[in-house]
């Protein structure tokens, strides 16, 4: 039976140095043969910025997928424009993963990315 | 001719300065990411459908002159694409993100943006540069 991974994220206020609370988030997958995303679930950060049980009813296979954190939303909610209206990160899961943590730091005008444990 | 690049997506060119950089950083090897296609697009703020505007490939030093003319750089939302994984294939390395694709909102085309993208095979991030 194939493993499913586990997916989690942590998202980071790196200009106030706390978490960002109440980020709205969604998981898609790239489903061949057309190549089009569907949308896996939906989540938001709590208080400390986390979001788990992205993939709790879905089996994340190998596959291609994004990950989109409405950021955008994020700095207007706090009264603050911001350069990029949200951020989409597209990744690959591959057999061999089992966990899967990528936490996202970010300004109003900057972000970052990577893929920790 | 504004008009005829946005239909056709034409090669970046070099020629008066754009008013949009980039800059691929290789962060893993301390390397300009040279030899990495990209494209730039627009999206249309009526319909939210994107078209392309250029298509380039980054030079040594990890740069793509001639992304978008004067002209053309009006306020609006952007998107570049970087092929990334194609990029780390070339060395024989995988890549856990496909593409980066980052969309960025233009309120001041008037000013020059810089967008650089600092990448590693696990990592990237990016900033308004200058």
């Amino acid at each position: 039976m194939m493993e499913s991974c586990t997916l989690t994220t942590h998202v980071m206020n790196s200009v106030d140095g706390v978490p960002a609370a109440r980020v709205a988030l969604s998981l898609h997958r790239l489903e061949p043969p057309l190549m089009v995303w569907s949308l896996l679930s939906l989540g938001t950060t709590d208080e400390d910025g986390r979001c788990s049980g992205l993939a709790a009813r879905e089996e994340l296979g190998p596959g291609t997928y994004k990950l989109r954190f409405e950021t955008g939303s994020y700095w207007e909610s706090r009264g603050q424009t911001s350069l990029h209206p949200y951020v989409e990160v597209v990744f690959s899961i591959s057999d061999h993963h089992q966990r899967i943590h990528l936490p996202l730091l970010m300004t109003r005008f900057s972000y970052s990315i990577y893929t920790g444990s | 001719m504004a008009e005829l690049q946005a239909k056709h997506g034409i090669t970046a060119m070099a020629g008066s300065a754009s008013p949009l950089t980039t800059h691929v950083l290789n962060t893993a090897t301390g390397v300009p990411g040279a030899n990495m296609t990209l494209s730039l697009h627009r999206q249309d703020p009526l319909t939210s459908a994107w078209s392309l505007i250029t298509t380039g490939i980054t030079n040594a030093d990890g740069r793509c002159p001639g992304l978008i003319t004067t002209q053309m750089f009006t306020s609006g939302v952007y998107r570049l694409h970087f092929d990334t994984a194609q990029y780390w294939q070339s060395m024989e390395e995988t890549c856990f993100y496909p593409y980066v694709e980052i969309v960025f909102t233009i309120n001041d085309p008037g000013k020059k943006h810089h967008v650089p993208l600092l990448l590693s095979r696990f990592s990237y991030s990016t900033y308004r540069g200058s």
